[in-house]
C-alpha cells in the first residue's frame, strides 16, 4: 500500500542522484521514510513513547535552568518539584497559548504513574533514583550539551548563540550570578577570581532553557499525533510528516528566553523581548546538533588523535540519530541506550505486540524500538527539510520548471549529506537501511 | 559394583535400539539423559566408596571367562581411573544433554552414545589386557557411525580417516599386548600378573614403542594426529565433546597404565625423548592453532597442544608430575567439553564458524552475551589463567617436570603462552568487535542450551580455587607408581633445577 507515486509527478526529468527515488518522493510531498502502514504505526508508536519521557525532560530542563541554576552541588536536580510537574504546558490544556494537544497541560498521567511506581513498586523517589528506576535525564543533558558544543552552527541566522557572547548577556548574567550567590562569600570570591567559569556555566543554563522550550513544543505535538493516529486520522507517513510541517510553522515564532528565579524574583538573562524564536534559535540548531552531529560514541569511535577517526571540523561530525548504529544499543559506550531505555516504559501496546513478533521478541525490544526511533526521526527530519523548502524556496506544485529545479537542488543538497565519503559518513547514514522493511 | 558402570549403559543402549520407531526424539533423549544421570550418580557413589589412602586397585571384580585365551573379566579402580570414570559419565551426560531435541534417527544416536560410554568405562576399569582391548575396540565402530551419520559436510572423509587411524592404533596395541604376554611367558593377560623386568632392554623398548605409537595415535601426538582436526571438526558438538573429552583420555590413560607402569626401565630410558616429543607436540599444536581460520579447528588443535603436557609429565614421572598429568587429563576434558559445546552453540545460532565472519557476539542484546562470556572463561581456562582448573593442572605439570627436564618444560611454558595467543585471537574475532547489521538477527539462546556450559564453568572455577578436590584422589596412586620407576633420569640435571 505505497501511496506516493514511484514516478515524479513534476515536469523535471528523473533525477540522477544516488537517492533519486527518495528525491522524487520528497518532490511529490512525501517523506524520506517510505510510506507503508507498518512504518506509520512504528513512527507514531515511537512518538508516543518518546513524548512521555520528553514531558519529563522539558520540565526538568526548565527546572534546572530556572531554579537549580549555578548550584555547585546540584545533587537533586533530577527531583522535579510538584510545581514543575503541575506547570502548564503552553501548547496543551484549556489555557494553552496555542493548543496543539487536546489533553491536559500538566504532566502526562503515564509519566506520573511511572514516577510513582517505576518498574518496581511505590517507594520514596530517592530510592527510585538510587535503584536507577527512573527517567534517564542524563540523555536530555547530553542533547543540551551537544547543542552547546556545536555552537556557531547557523552563524548569521542564529542570533541566540551570538547573543551569549554579547556584553548585554554578560551584564544580565552578572546580575543573576551575584544575586544567586548573595551571602556566600566563597562563591562570590571565586566569581571575582574566575568570572568566565561562571559565565560559561550560565551559558550552559541558557541552553538548558533553550532545549526545554524546544521540547515543551515537541511533547504535545507527539501526543497529539498519537491521538490522531488512534482516531484513524493519519492515512500515511506523508500525513504524519505534514502535521509536523504545519506544527513547525504554527509554532515557529514562539519565544525562546532564559529566566532565572532567585528568591522569588525573576532575572531575565535572555529576555523575551530579544525576539528569539523557536524555529531559528531552537529547532534548527537542535536538528543539526542532535540529529546530525552530536559527539562520537565512546563505544564506537576512538578519540585517539593519531588515528584520525574523529573529524577535525565539527561540521563533519556525523554521530546523530540519522547516522547512529542502533545494534549495539545496550552495550557500554552507546549513549542512545539511555533514551531507548526511557522509551521502553511507555510503548503503546500495539508496538509491543509488533516487536514480539519479530527478531528476539521482547528480548531485543530495546534495539527494535531504537530502529523504529531512527525511522521516526528520519520522518521528523523530512518535515524539517520540507519546512525549510517551504520557507526558503517554492511550493511543490509550482509550474515554473526553474523553481522546481531549485527545489530539486535543495533536496539533493540535503541528501548529499548522507553520501559524503569522508570518515565513512556514507556508510554510517541509515537512510539506505530504513528504506527496507526488514531492517529492524 | 563397577560392572554397573559398564553394563547399565550398554544394556540401555540395546534397549533403546529396539524401541519402536514412532517414539519422538525428545522422549528418547530424555530416557538416555535419565540413564546417563543414574550412571553419573552411581559413579559419584563409587567415588564416595573409594578409599583415598589405598594406592592400589580397589573394588575389584573377578570372573574367569576364557581360560585358554587368558581372558578374564577382571575389573578394578585406582586413583587414575576413578577420575577418568567420573569424567566419562559426566561428559556422557553433558553430551546427551547438549544434543538436539529433534535429532534424526534418535534411537541409533543415543544407543551409540551409551554404548560408547559403557565401552569407555570398561576400558578404564579393565585389569586384563585383552579385556581392555575388547573395550578399546568397542569404541571404534560407534564413533565412526556417530561422526559419519550426524557430522558436518566432510563427515564421510573424516569418519573413514578416524576409523583407519584408530584401527591401526588397535592393531598395534593388540600386537604389543600379545608380544608382552608371549615374551614374558605369562599364562594369561591379567594385568597384575605381568612383569617385564625379565625382558632384555631392547625388547622392552620395542614393546614400549608399540604402546607409545598405538596410544599416541589416540591421544594424539604429532605426527600421528592428522585424523584429529577432521574428526573433531566434522563431528557434531556432543560427539566432539565425547571425542575430545573422553576418547583422547583413553590414549593417555593407556600410555600411563600400559606404557609407564609395565615398562618402568624402558620408560626411564625413553623419557628424555618423550619429554621432547611432548614439548614439540605442545608447541606444534599451539602454532598450528594460531594459523586456523575456523574456531572449531582452533579448539581441536588446542587439544593436541594440551596433550603434549601430559606426555611431558609422564616422561618426567616424578610424583608431582604424574599428579599433574592426571589433573591435566581431567581439566582438559572439562575445558574441551565447554569449548566444544560453546562453539556448537555459536555455530547453530550464527550459522558459521569462520573467524572472518564472526564478530561482536558479546553484544548484550543482539549477540550471544552469556555464551561469549563463557567462551572467554573457557579460553582463559585453557590458556592456563590462575583461578581455573587449567592453571592448576599445568602448574603442577611444570612444577613436577622442571627439575627433570627443564628445557622441554620451558618449551611447554612457551606453548602455554602461545595458547593464550590463539585464544585471544579467537575471542577477539568472535566476541569483540561489532555485529554486522545485515546478518545479526540471530535466534536467542535458550536456557537449556546454556546449562551444560554453566555446569562445566562452575566445575572449572571450583576446581580452580579448590584444587584439592582434583588431586586428592590421584596422589597415593601416582606416588606408588613413581616408586617403581628407576630414578636414573631424575638426577641428570640437578644443577639446573630450581632450589
Amino acid at each position: 500500500m505505497v501511496q506516493t507515486p514511484d514516478k515524479p509527478i513534476t515536469k523535471l526529468p528523473p533525477s540522477t542522484h544516488e537517492f533519486a527515488e527518495i528525491i522524487h518522493r520528497l518532490e511529490a510531498g512525501g517523506s524520506m521514510l517510505p510510506d507503508t502502514p507498518e512504518n506509520l504505526m512504528q513512527i507514531i508508536g515511537i512518538y508516543k513513547a518518546y513524548a512521555v519521557p520528553m514531558d519529563f525532560y522539558w520540565r526538568d530542563l526548565l527546572y534546572i535552568a530556572e531554579r537549580v541554576f549555578l548550584n555547585p552541588l546540584p545533587f537533586f536536580k533530577y527531583f522535579l518539584p510538584k510545581e514543575y510537574l503541575e506547570r502548564h504546558n503552553h501548547y496543551a490544556g484549556d489555557d494553552a497559548d496555542l493548543r496543539i494537544w487536546r489533553g491536559e497541560a500538566t504532566a502526562h498521567p503515564e509519566l506520573l504513574a511511572f514516577m510513582e511506581k517505576g518498574e518496581t513498586f511505590k517507594m520514596p523517589k530517592l530510592f527510585h533514583h538510587l535503584f536507577h528506576d527512573r527517567i534517564n535525564m542524563e540523555f536530555a543533558e547530553a542533547c543540551m550539551r551537544a547543542m552547546l558544543w556545536h555552537r556557531h552552527m547557523y552563524a548569521p541566522v542564529n542570533q541566540f548563540d551570538a547573543y551569549l557572547d554579547s556584553e548585554e548577556y554578560k551584564a544580565n548574567a552578572d546580575r543573576a550570578i551575584k544575586a544567586y550567590f548573595q551571602g556566600n562569600p566563597v562563591m562570590l570570591g571565586l566569581y571575582k577570581l574566575f568570572p568566565d567559569m561562571f559565565l560559561e556555566q550560565c551559558r550552559q543554563m541558557s541552553y538548558y532553557a533553550n532545549l526545554g522550550l524546544f521540547w515543551e513544543v515537541m511533547a504535545p505535538v507527539f501526543f497529539e499525533m498519537s491521538d490522531i493516529y488512534d482516531e484513524g486520522g493519519f492515512k500515511g507517513v506523508p500525513d504524519a510528516m505534514n502535521f509536523l510541517v504545519n506544527g513547525i510553522f504554527a509554532i515557529a515564532g514562539r519565544p525562546i528566553y532564559h529566566h532565572v528565579y532567585i528568591r522569588g524574583e525573576c532575572y531575565e538573562i535572555i529576555p523575551k523581548s530579544k525576539g528569539f524564536t523557536w524555529l531559528y534559535e531552537a529547532a534548527l540548531p537542535y536538528v543539526e546538533a542532535v540529529f546530525y552531529r552530536t559527539a562520537p560514541f565512546r563505544g564506537t569511535k576512538s578519540y585517539n588523535a593519531q588515528v584520525g577517526q574523529v573529524p577535525d571540523k565539527q561540521e563533519d561530525f556525523h554521530y546523530g540519530i540519522l547516522y547512529a548504529d542502533v545494534f549495539p544499543v545496550g552495550t557500554a559506550g552507546i549513549p542512545p541506550t539511555l533514551l531507548m531505555q526511557d522509551m521502553l516504559h511507555f510503548l503503546p501496546s500495539y508496538l509491543v505486540e509488533y516487536y514480539k513478533k519479530h527478531c528476539r521478541g521482547e528480548d531485543d525490544m530495546l534495539i527494535q524500538l531504537g530502529i523504529s526511533f531512527q525511522r521516526s526521526m528520519y520522518n521528523v527530519t523530512s518535515a524539517v527539510i520540507q519546512a525549510l523548502r517551504t520557507a526558503l524556496l517554492y511550493p511543490l506544485d509550482d509550474q515554473n520548471p526553474k523553481h522546481l529545479q531549485a527545489n530539486r537542488e535543495f533536496f539533493e543538497a540535503q541528501l548529499n549529506r548522507f553520501c559524503r565519503p569522508e570518515y565513512g559518513m556514507r556508510d554510517a547514514a541509515r537512510l539506505r537501511q530504513i528504506q527496507r522493511q526488514d531492517y529492524r | 559394583m563397577l560392572s554397573v558402570l559398564i553394563w547399565l549403559p550398554i544394556i540401555t543402549a540395546a534397549f533403546i535400539a529396539l524401541l519402536p520407531s514412532n517414539i519422538p526424539a525428545n522422549r528418547i533423549r530424555l530416557g538416555a539423559l535419565t540413564l546417563a544421570g543414574i550412571v553419573l550418580l552411581w559413579n559419584l557413589f563409587i567415588l564416595f566408596k573409594f578409599d583415598i589412602n589405598n594406592p592400589g586397585m580397589q573394588l575389584q571384580e573377578y570372573l574367569p571367562w576364557n581360560e585358554t585365551l587368558g581372558l578374564s573379566y577382571q575389573l578394578g579402580v585406582d586413583g587414575i581411573s576413578i577420575l577418568m570414570l567420573i569424567l566419562n559419565s559426566l561428559l556422557t551426560w553433558i553430551a546427551i544433554y547438549s544434543s538436539s531435541q529433534q535429532i534424526e534417527r534418535p534411537r541409533l544416536f543415543y544407543s551409540l552414545i551409551l554404548l560408547v560410554s559403557g565401552g569407555v568405562a570398561g576400558a578404564f576399569l579393565a585389569e586384563n589386557l585383552l579385556l581392555f582391548f575388547l573395550f578399546y575396540e568397542l569404541e571404534l565402530i560407534p564413533f565412526y557411525l556417530l561422526i559419519s551419520i550426524w557430522g558436518g559436510q566432510k563427515r564421510a572423509y573424516a569418519g573413514i580417516k578416524f576409523l583407519i587411524y584408530t584401527a591401526v592404533s588397535g592393531a598395534l596395541i593388540l600386537a604389543t599386548f600379545l608380544g608382552i604376554v608371549w615374551l614374558t611367558g605369562s599364562p594369561n593377560f591379567n594385568y597384575d600378573s605381568l612383569s617385564t623386568q625379565a625382558l632384555s632392554t631392547v625388547l622392552q623398548i620395542t614393546l614400549l614403542l608399540g604402546i607409545l605409537i598405538g596410544f599416541g595415535i589416540k591421544i594424539p601426538l604429532i605426527p600421528l594426529h592428522t585424523w584429529l582436526p577432521d574428526a573433531y571438526v566434522e563431528a557434531s558438538a556432543p560427539i566432539a565433546i565425547l571425542l575430545g573429552g573422553v576418547l583422547a583420555k583413553l590414549g593417555t590413560y593407556g600410555i600411563l597404565r600400559f606404557g609407564m607402569e609395565l615398562f618402568p626401565q624402558a620408560w626411564s630410558i625413553l623419557a628424555p625423548s618423550l619429554a621432547i616429543w611432548g614439548a614439540v607436540s605442545a608447541i606444534y599444536g599451539a602454532v598450528v592453532a594460531i594459523a586456523q581460520k575456523d574456531i572449531k579447528r582452533m579448539v581441536a588443535y588446542s587439544s593436541i597442544g594440551h596433550m603434549g603436557y601430559i606426555l611431558l609429565a609422564a616422561a618426567a614421572s616424578t610424583s608431582l608430575a604424574l599428579v599433574g598429568a592426571v589433573a591435566q587429563m581431567v581439566s582438559h576434558g572439562i575445558i574441551l567439553a565447554i569449548l566444544f559445546h560453546l562453539v556448537g552453540v555459536v555455530e547453530t545460532k550464527v550459522g558459521t564458524r569462520e573467524l572472518d565472519k564472526l564478530n561482536g557476539l558479546m553484544s548484550p542484546i543482539r549477540g550471544l552475551p552469556l555464551i561469549s562470556g563463557l567462551l572467554v572463561l573457557g579460553g582463559m581456562a585453557s590458556a592456563g589463567i590462575p583461578g581455573m582448573t587449567g592453571f592448576i593442572a599445568e602448574f603442577i605439570v611444570f612444577q613436577g617436570s622442571f627439575s627433570v627436564f627443564p628445557i622441554p618444560t620451558l618449551l611447554c611454558v612457551v606453548a602455554s603462552g602461545l595458547t593464550a595467543v590463539y585464544f585471544v585471537i579467537l575471542l577477539n574475532r568472535t566476541c569483540f568487535g561489532k555485529l554486522d547489521n545485515n546478518l545479526a538477527y540471530y535466534p536467542k539462546v535458550q536456557w537449556y542450551e546454556k546449562m551444560p556450559a554453566l555446569i562445566l564453568a562452575v566445575l572449572i572455577l571450583f576446581l580452580g580455587v579448590q584444587p584439592t578436590w582434583l588431586v586428592r584422589w590421584i596422589e597415593p596412586t601416582t606416588t606408588a607408581v613413581v616408586a617403581t620407576i628407576p630414578a636414573l633420569e631424575k638426577t641428570v640435571t640437578p644443577q639446573l633445577a630450581l632450589k
